[in-house]
């Protein structure tokens, strides 16, 4: 938060605005123009990514509330993505029923389970929660496999693309506005709960459990109404996600994708919603980035079989110096890493 | 710290604006390709599995594919047209595959070269919506019926139709004694695929043969405690719905394990490979092979060997499944070439469609003519029985054609 001197609050709601200073408006118009602009500059390629980075930050802001805020560690958001994604394919070709209902309801069943196996929570703390969370991404991603009445006796299901009318929303161009969007409301939602007195209760049991029960936080029920709202966003991005990519399996909702999410939340910066959108930003267009140039090498090269093969551990060998490169040098993530950015400048030409 | 973080976003933004760079040059590049002087481009995306589960016989099948897109351009494309073919590594993960379907189609594909059971099967609904002729190197059969899946075509026999055949040849040489059979198949929809329809095959024919179905575990480092149950149940014949990795794995076990059951492979696994890394274990394994393995002398593979002459190697050498994908590509270009011929240069979706339906009697090196039709998208339906002897293939039986 940029502070300038000279700015004083003369009134309450200035004191409680998000932004101070006009610099911190201009760059919220800039941001606004950034993205109007952006999807008519970007290709379709770059265009899907975007949508998937959209997509991506709402799940990470849940995980960021639950991890970076709460305190409490979960290793399923792969699990309730598809959670939501499953409900969601379920209800709009079964029942045929209208796509928000399909996604209202997957978001309903996911942040309902989440915070049945947000329960653990209440007993366990730190490593001891990551394993019982790590048991759920277990359960629900073994149910997926095998439960056939889910995806009607074949290995995956199709979620259908929604139409308005007769008009059906095919393109990534029309989806980049929709999740542009919801993705603007939950991070939104996500900045301003931490200024209610739900979002600081959370903030007292991250920093010190025992001291938030004394001074009168319900620790149990707010530990699980955390897991609820984290897991339900995973549900809503799951089942979004549904519909834009159509196809539904299990593949998508493994360990490895829970990882990955973790691992945002922490290159993006612990403790920042802003974060999350960094982070998801980053874990997203990293690999994308170098999965096309690694495209681009195997197109060009027709007898290079070595290449070839290795490509794929190279482009994680890559990926994975990139996070511990990041771990070294900033461990407090992108978010801190725009704020020392934002400082330099400030107060340039002096250091500090 | 300070100094740290500041290289660090400067290098991050120098990243940025190269990145967006490489991005705009490819995009020009591939423009300048459409635009230039001879006949359009012909799209054609793919997915190869170069790394995952299936990778054994997914690289010899790319390879194949591959080398038959440089061979149809240097004689002059399909019609004039320049075959212009985009693939990637999927690593046998259905999300990634639909992520390079999106992508190759969004960039203009006109027909889609497949591999899996799993990922083909999930790509059903985009497919038909997209009016994207497909060809899978999966033979699930539930890719086979046009009033499902219009757009899906694949050259082989369906792995249900092989599966079929393996009973039914098993049932005739025991003369209807009870035979039990143990079917160990890929933990996936691809082992999966034919097993429902082996069983249906028993109850309608009523045949006298026991059927019990193992999962083989990707990545398992024997399957000892599947044979033990198999030989639980008695079995006498052991069918595999696998690649040749795995399932050479499983022959050694069965070795070790002092197994009298007779081994018998569905396509993906009946090849050189198995049998290479088989070596003593492999005899007397019998293959139902729609494709069968280049050997010296098999009839029609001139087109191949001339090809490779270049590049100091042959078909025997590049192997069953390098053939295989050889003439997958060969067949939907086929089709491409109807469809242009009856069309006009830009032919749809629809009508590379009906190009594919149009073959018929298709002759390759190593396989019965392929052909499609407007009800049936497999291009074969009989396949004849090879068994291993002395390290080589030997035919056993000629094509069997078994009906539903």
């Amino acid at each position: 938060m940029a502070t300038a001197t000279g700015v004083y609050h003369t009134t309450y709601g200035r004191d409680f605005a998000l932004r101070h200073t006009r610099a911190e408006y201009a760059r919220l118009a800039l941001l606004g123009a950034f993205a109007v602009v952006l999807p008519f500059t970007l290709d379709k390629y770059w265009l899907s990514y975007v949508n998937l980075i959209l997509l991506a930050a709402v799940a990470a802001v849940g995980l960021m509330i639950l991890t970076g805020y709460t305190g409490l560690i979960s290793l399923a958001t792969a699990g309730f993505l598809g959670v939501g994604a499953y409900t969601t394919a379920n209800i709009t070709t079964r029942l045929h029923w209208p796509m928000p209902v399909g996604v209202l309801c997957g978001t309903v069943l996911a942040a309902a389970i989440g915070a049945v196996f947000g329960l653990p929570a209440l007993r366990v703390k730190g490593l001891y929660l990551a394993i019982s969370t790590f048991a759920a991404q277990a359960i629900l991603n073994n149910r997926f496999r095998d439960w056939p009445w889910l995806v009607q006796g074949h290995f995956s299901i199709g979620a259908k693309t929604p139409a308005i009318g007769h008009h059906v929303m095919r393109s990534d161009f029309e989806w980049y506005w929709l999740l542009l969007v919801i993705t603007g409301f939950v991070v939104w939602g996500g900045v301003n709960l931490f200024r209610t007195g739900f979002g600081r209760a959370l903030i007292a049991i991250r920093d010190q459990d025992i001291a938030a029960e004394v001074i009168g936080v319900e620790v149990g029920r707010y530990k699980v109404m955390a897991f609820s709202i984290a897991c339900g966003l995973a549900g809503f991005a799951g089942a979004l996600q549904a519909h834009y990519r159509n196809v539904v399996t299990w593949e998508r909702y493994d360990f490895d994708t829970s990882f990955l999410f973790v691992a945002m939340i922490i290159v993006g910066g612990l403790g920042s919603v802003s974060g999350a959108v960094y982070g998801a930003a980053f874990m997203t267009w990293v690999p994308a980035y170098i999965t096309r140039v690694g495209q681009g090498i195997q197109q060009g090269s027709s007898g290079t079989p070595f290449i070839i093969r290795e490509l794929p551990a190279i482009q994680l060998g890559l990926f994975g110096v990139v996070i511990v490169a990041f771990l070294l040098f900033e461990p407090r993530g992108l978010a801190r890493l725009w704020q020392r950015a934002k400082d330099y400048f400030r107060i340039w030409p002096f250091r500090y | 710290m300070n100094r740290y973080a500041r290289k660090l976003a400067v290098v991050l933004s120098l990243a940025l604006i190269v990145g967006v760079g490489c991005g705009k040059d490819n995009k020009n590049k591939s423009a300048s390709k459409t635009n230039a002087p001879t006949k359009a481009d012909i799209k054609v995306g793919a997915i190869f599995d170069l790394s995952g589960a299936t990778a054994d016989v997914g690289t010899p099948f790319s390879e194949g594919i591959r080398d038959y897109v440089e061979y149809k351009n240097s004689q002059g494309g399909v019609e004039g047209h320049k075959v212009a073919l985009t693939f990637q590594d999927y690593g046998y993960k259905v999300p990634q595959a639909e992520q390079l379907y999106s992508q190759y189609v969004s960039q203009g594909a006109k027909v889609f070269m497949g591999w899996g059971t799993g990922d083909t099967e999930a790509l059903r609904p985009k497919v038909n919506a997209d009016m994207i002729p497909f060809m899978s190197a999966s033979y699930a059969e539930t890719l086979a019926d046009p009033k499902v899946t219009p757009f899906n075509f694949f050259p082989g026999a369906s792995y249900s139709q092989q599966m079929r055949i393996a009973l039914q040849w098993i049932s005739d040489q025991n003369k209807g004694k009870h035979i039990e059979v143990a079917v160990f198949h890929h933990d996936s929809a691809f082992g999966t695929s034919p097993l429902d329809d082996g069983k249906k095959y028993i109850a309608d024919h009523k045949l006298n043969i026991g059927f019990k179905d193992y999962a083989m575990t990707a990545g398992a480092t024997d399957f000892i405690a599947q044979i033990g149950q198999a030989k639980t149940q008695q079995a006498k014949y052991i069918i595999v719905q696998n690649v040749a990795s795995p399932a050479a794995k499983l022959a050694t076990n069965l070795a070790s394990e002092k197994s009298t059951a007779q081994l018998m492979c569905l396509n993906w696994c009946a090849d050189e490979l198995f049998v290479k890394l088989a070596g003593p274990a492999a005899e007397k394994m019998i293959g139902v092979m729609p494709f069968a393995p280049p050997v010296e002398g098999t009839q029609g593979l001139d087109e191949i060997n001339n090809f490779l002459k270049a590049k100091n190697t042959t078909a025997k050498d590049k192997g069953l499944h390098y053939v295989q994908g050889w003439y997958t590509m060969a067949t939907m270009t086929q089709g491409i070439d109807n469809a242009i011929k009856a069309n006009g240069d830009n032919p749809t979706g629809e009508q590379i469609k009906a190009g594919l339906e149009k073959i018929s009697d298709f002759k390759t090196g190593v396989s019965d003519p392929i052909s499609f039709s407007a009800d049936y998208h497999a291009g074969l339906t009989s396949a004849p029985l090879y068994q291993v002897t002395g390290g080589a293939f030997k035919k056993i039986s000629d094509p069997i054609k078994v009906t539903k």
